[in-house]
């Protein structure tokens, strides 16, 4: 890539056990990936705030990785189940804020899948680069997006929105769908309301 | 097993003498301390390291030699109870196993260790220059020196063959200049006697002699370099500061030949065996040659190409395809130099044509061969040694020398890589802990670390310090400017930069740097934190910090390494990287240490070999231990195999092994059971073994992973169809009956990597060879006019199974190559019962051959028992081929990612019984180390519950995977709290908690939204007021 051509500003949150050994095997293997990504070791993502993704968003990245354990081979057992719900709510906020959704990815990558982490930042730093910045893509046209996504950070802090987020997760663990698409539906229904008083303005 | 004496007699000696500070003494040496032993470390140059610290990267992942081996190197120079002795040698070796006297020679360094504070004005001013041993002699040094930037212990040291003032009594500049005042001219060799309950040898490999490398051109053309010499040329801190140069001309080479077995599998020179290591070497060294120059042609000469290690075999293939490297296999006999300055190889390809090419530099993979000193240690020891010199062992006991308390590991006692002599070095360290049980603990002192500073008073002032690691960071990304840019970062008070932050007089430096700047935060920015925190957190502790006010900024595995192409990029990613560091570290806050219990017992899962041995050893050491065997009978696969390399029945082994484990009183056994469910951590496991339909509950502070592997049942070659076809461990099994074999049959043949390499399995089974030599051998004798034909890819006879191979082509087996896209047909004889056609291309002949089989053998691979449900519950990562993954493939060979829980035998990966048993007792010995401490001390990231905050919803209590949560009644509230012995760090309380009012250790909200807006401000803080309030952390 030239220097004329745009290079976007990616923030990783990798969970030390899977993730974050697999980018460093990448490096002990020489792999090579795009340098767009600047990483933010947790022990888990089960750590992930779901107001980090927004904040990231807020203060500057045009995309936001969140990597983790396979499921099932969460390091604390249910971490990541609670991160995908987490970032279920960052895809729903994304969505209501008229932001591509596709700035936001949660994926994983085993200690041992060095080549894997590289193949999911290589693809993610594409598929951003091809969003282009953050604001102009959106073609909201509106307000600067990035002030509506500090805003939905600090809502994400907030009580009511935690609240739902602690519901969806009781389900969660109850039904034991892990698919993305069941925590997505739960996430919408316990979470819909706090997000309607957030994003109401919207852009 | 060695007859181990867990409660011997009291006069026992509490201390152990290991002789080699290379990886596998050093090793040895910290695995003693850990078991609560002293530890005298002979070493016979000035400086401990061995060969590792000399070589540039380590196979198959390319690690940094030296960045791996320094904290180790640094751990050892800074254990209380390892008591280093530089230029010492072992003279005599009197008194019994548990109580020797070992008598010493120490030569004089000429330079107080104590008082040198390396400094390195001496050797400026020193007159006399003189090759640089540590760099092959491509350089030069002056007579005093210290071998290494790294070296431990830092000191300078005086040649006393090339000083002028020990020789010619002038010069003796150094002694003026030295403002520490440490250089002692009168210096004398001392001779020491020490008590010591046993010995470890570990004096490493020698050198081939180098009239076998003069025979291909070395000393007589330029050229024409040694491996050891290639791999200094390779090395940033070498002689060409990391550059390949011919010798000749200083140019880089453009075709670049590497010729295998050099004083390896050659009578000539009287060195029969297989070194083992060298084929990985070179692919290492082509690979390294590759990234120096991606022009390059790189040709390697092979007879067989030897990876059998875990993962060599795929990181061999990666690197041949990624790097276009031409494999030739066959034997240049010599090298010549021909007019234009290159050298001529010549060599018979596999099809009988001869070859001829230039080459620019011709790199010879040379051999390992017994240490120089194998015959003076023999002396002084008393022990046996093998027909190459080597220590003579036994398949069974694989460490133990000829004289008992005496044990020997690492390249004396085999040739061998990395991880098998660090396991070895376990090993050895769980037979002297067992040996000397009574006595542990009775000659070691406790760490002492001075008082923790109490900076909550204090301003934040954070320093900075980024890694040159050689060439690995500074090759890429430009360290002064971040450096620079570091010192522009609100809150950093002091930044600089290092050449290998690791080694010891780095961290001495660090300590007085933290005390002079008075610095309260402290940034690293080099390798990754997973390896190297603990290094660092040690020396804060050294400084009198808590060892929670550290990060680091992951700039090599994470950068430099994978943008080797976009340095400037690179650079930019590393600021980034380090002013979010920063902004974390503005935000750390000191958090207290808890000491919590260790059951003093463990669990073995796998009751084969393996788990045999390991549950002996730590039964050995004084603990209890529960063994659990899935199957109804101790003993597991080993008991297939019918005749060990030597004619020794391994079945006899084992039963007596399975008597000794059932008659010990600290091992309880479970046979018919397996593990339902395993919860806690390290130091307080609890497990619920299942037996039909009966569940007993097991409390453990370990675990040691035993669970073996199977033989794989092959598809094809009609297995299964005829009965003429069997596997080796049929045939094992037929050796041993009364008739094995019937008089019809005339001709027998094998094929190798029956399913392994690329078929079902991908990996190299590492045992298959040397199991068909075995077997080729046991007929050959049975029948000696049998005909015999191997069918092989490569015969992967490593070590001195090489002598094997050497006998069945003598007896008259024959051995032919093939293809992996060419592989033998097999097909029925007309009748049934008539011999099997066996097809298959002869590359000298160029024409197919067909076989008559009365009988065809097949040698297929290992393959594990199902282990993903342990690894599920143990939360244990697998490799892709379902082997468990080592928690470091070098120097980490028997841990897992998980503290407390270790593994051996085929679980961890294809291997021979020796090597098996040296593993359990190496797994056995880390595994006492929580056993022998007593206690943990987890690391503190632990979550804490701000009572005030908290709106007693109970989130917390119910997410929480370890019930480390519980609720209390504080007045009328309802509030949470954690219980910090059985929380692991997770941070799911946090992410959910409603009020936020749960926070964790290192990873709090405050410090990881203070990086996120770091990650957000790339302005250039140099135009910036600096430490303004506002932009610190506000906790």
């Amino acid at each position: 890539m030239s220097s004329a051509t745009y290079e976007p500003r990616i923030l990783g949150f990798l969970c030390n056990w899977c993730c974050y050994t697999a980018a460093d095997s990448a490096g002990v293997g020489r792999y090579q990936y795009p340098p767009n990504l600047r990483v933010i070791r947790l022990m888990c993502t089960g750590r992930l705030d779901p107001s980090f993704p927004l904040e990231g968003l807020a203060d500057g990245a045009d995309g936001i990785f969140v990597g983790g354990c396979h499921p099932g081979e969460c390091h604390y057992q249910t971490g990541n189940y609670h991160a995908l719900v987490s970032a279920a709510l960052v895809h729903e906020t994304l969505q209501r804020l008229g932001i591509d959704r596709q700035r936001f990815l949660i994926d994983w990558a085993s200690a041992a899948e060095g080549p894997n982490f590289v193949r999911i930042i290589t693809a993610f730093t594409r598929q951003v680069a091809e969003l282009g910045p953050l604001g102009p893509a959106e073609g909201t046209g509106a307000a600067d997006p990035r002030q509506a996504l500090a805003h939905a950070a600090e809502a994400a802090g907030g009580r009511k929105i935690r609240i739902g987020l602690i519901n969806a997760s009781r389900e969660m663990m109850k039904s034991g769908d892990f698919s993305r698409e069941g925590i997505a539906a739960l996430v919408r229904a316990k979470c819909d309301k706090a997000l309607t008083g957030l994003t109401a303005g919207g852009l | 097993m060695n007859e181990v004496h867990p409660s011997g007699p009291a006069d026992r000696q509490g201390s152990v003498l290991v002789v080699g500070g290379g990886v596998a003494g050093v090793q040895a040496a910290l695995d003693l301390t850990a078991l609560g032993f002293k530890v005298y470390l002979l070493e016979k140059t000035a400086a401990i390291g061995g060969v590792m610290a000399r070589l540039d990267k380590t196979f198959p992942t390319n690690d940094c030699s030296l960045c791996i081996l320094a904290p180790k190197l640094v751990e050892a120079g800074r254990d209380p109870n390892i008591e280093i002795l530089t230029k010492s040698e072992l003279l005599e070796l009197k008194g019994e196993a548990g109580n020797f006297t070992a008598r010493l020679r120490r030569k004089s360094r000429f330079v107080d260790e104590e008082t040198c504070t390396g400094c390195g004005l001496c050797t400026i001013y020193c007159l006399k220059q003189i090759g640089d041993d540590f760099n092959e002699n491509l350089s030069l040094v002056h007579a005093i020196h210290i071998d290494y930037a790294q070296a431990v212990p830092a000191s300078y040291h005086i040649d006393p063959q090339a000083c002028l003032q020990l020789n010619h009594d002038t010069c003796g500049l150094c002694a003026v200049v030295c403002r520490a005042g440490a250089i002692r001219f009168g210096g004398q060799e001392e001779i020491i006697d020490i008590r010591v309950g046993s010995v470890v040898l570990a004096p490493g490999f020698g050198r081939v002699d180098s009239e076998v490398l003069r025979q291909y051109g070395w000393g007589r053309f330029r050229d024409v370099i040694s491996a050891f010499e290639h791999e200094r040329l390779m090395c940033a801190s070498g002689p060409t500061g990391g550059e390949i140069l011919r010798p000749s001309d200083g140019r880089h080479p453009k075709k670049i030949a590497f010729l295998q077995c050099i004083g390896s599998r050659d009578e000539r020179c009287g060195n029969n065996y297989c070194s083992s290591v060298c084929c990985m070497y070179a692919i290492k060294q082509a690979t390294l040659a590759r990234e120096h120059d991606p022009e390059a042609e790189i040709t390697l000469f092979f007879l067989d190409i030897r990876t059998h290690g875990k993962g060599f075999d795929a990181a061999r293939e990666r690197a041949t395809r990624a790097n276009n490297f031409r494999i030739i296999y066959a034997r240049p006999p010599r090298v010549e130099d021909v007019f234009d300055g290159r050298l001529l190889l010549t060599w018979v390809d596999e099809t009988g044509r001869h070859q001829f090419e230039k080459f620019d530099l011709v790199v010879l993979s040379q051999g390992l061969e017994a240490p120089d000193d194998a015959k003076a240690l023999r002396q002084a020891c008393g022990i046996e040694l093998n027909r190459y010199d080597f220590a003579a062992t036994g398949t069974y006991t694989p460490l133990q020398t000829s004289r008992p308390g005496v044990y020997v590991i690492g390249a004396f006692q085999g040739p061998k890589d990395i991880p098998d002599s660090v396991t070895q070095a376990g090993g050895a360290a769980g037979l002297c802990s067992a040996l000397q049980a009574a006595a542990r603990n009775t000659e070691t002192v406790q760490a002492e670390y001075p008082a923790e500073r109490d900076i909550s008073e204090e301003e934040v002032r954070i320093g900075v310090f980024v890694c040159h690691c050689g060439i690995n960071i500074g090759g890429v990304v430009d360290v002064p400017a971040v450096t620079a840019y570091a010192g522009t970062l609100p809150g950093v008070t002091y930044a600089t930069d290092n050449l290998y932050s690791c080694s010891q007089d780095t961290q001495k430096l660090l300590v007085d740097i933290i005390r002079e700047q008075r610095l309260n935060r402290i940034v690293v920015a080099a390798c990754t934190p997973r390896t190297h925190e603990p290094l660092f957190q040690a020396t804060l502790r050294d400084a009198g910090l808590n060892r929670s006010l550290f990060e680091m900024a992951n700039i090599r595995d994470q950068c430099s390494w994978v943008h080797m192409q976009e340095p400037e990029k690179a650079t930019l990613k590393a600021r980034d990287l380090v002013r979010m560091a920063v902004a974390k570290a503005a935000c750390l806050v000191p958090l207290a240490e808890q000491q919590l219990p260790v059951i003093p017992a463990a669990l073995v899962v796998g009751g084969g070999l393996a788990g045999l041995t390991a549950a002996l050893a730590i039964a050995g050491q004084g603990y209890e231990c529960t063994l659990v065997e899935q199957g109804r009978e101790l003993g597991g696969r080993g008991l297939l195999l019918s005749a060990d390399r030597h004619g020794a029945d391994p079945r006899r082994k084992i039963e007596a092994l399975v008597n000794k484990v059932r008659k010990n009183q600290l091992i309880t056994v479970h046979t018919g059971t397996s593990v339902a469910a395993i919860s806690g951590y390290v130091g307080s496991f609890t497990t619920t073994l299942a037996r039909s339909g009966q569940s007993v509950v097991v409390n453990h502070g370990v675990v040691v992973i035993a669970t073996g592997g199977r033989p794989y049942t092959p598809k094809k070659y009609l297995y299964g169809e005829s009965g003429r076809v069997l596997t080796q461990m049929d045939l094992e099994k037929r050796l041993a009956a009364k008739r094995p074999l019937a008089a019809k049959i005339r001709q027998v043949v094998m094929i190798q990597c029956v399913g392994s390499r690329g078929e079902d399995l991908s990996y190299c089974s590492r045992v298959c060879c040397g199991q068909a030599l075995k077997n080729a051998l046991r007929l050959k004798k049975l029948r000696p006019d049998l005909a015999v034909t191997v069918y092989y890819r490569d015969m992967r006879a490593y070590g001195f199974m090489e002598d094997d191979y050497r006998e069945a082509r003598q007896l008259g087996v024959i051995f032919s190559r093939y293809q992996p896209d060419r592989p033998p047909l097999v097909s029925p004889g007309r009748a049934r019962s008539s011999p099997l056609k066996v097809k298959a291309f002869d590359e000298l002949l160029g024409e197919d051959i067909e076989l008559d089989a009365d009988m065809l053998v097949l040698s297929v691979g290992i393959e594990p028992e199902e282990t993903g449900r342990l690894a599920r519950m143990l939360k244990v990562p697998l490799t892709a081929e379902k082997f468990f993954l080592e928690a470091h493939v070098k120097l980490r060979p028997v841990d897992l990612a998980v503290d407390g829980v270790y593994v051996c035998g085929l679980a961890h990966g294809p291997k021979t019984m020796d090597e098996s048993i040296a593993q359990a007792q190496a797994a056995a010995g880390r595994a006492c180390q929580p056993l022998a401490r007593g206690s943990i001390t987890p690391e503190p990231v632990v979550s804490q519950i701000d009572a005030a905050a908290c709106i007693g919803c109970g989130a917390c209590e119910m997410f929480c995977p370890y019930k480390a949560i519980e609720m209390y009644k504080e007045g009328k509230m309802r509030k949470a709290r954690t219980i910090t012995a059985s929380c692991k760090g997770c941070g799911i309380c946090a992410a959910r908690c409603p009020s936020m009012a749960v926070d964790m250790g290192r990873f709090s909200l405050h410090s990881i939204q203070a990086q996120i807006r770091a990650f957000g401000s790339p302005m250039d803080h140099s135009t910036e007021p600096q430490g303004e309030e506002n932009v610190l952390c506000n906790v």
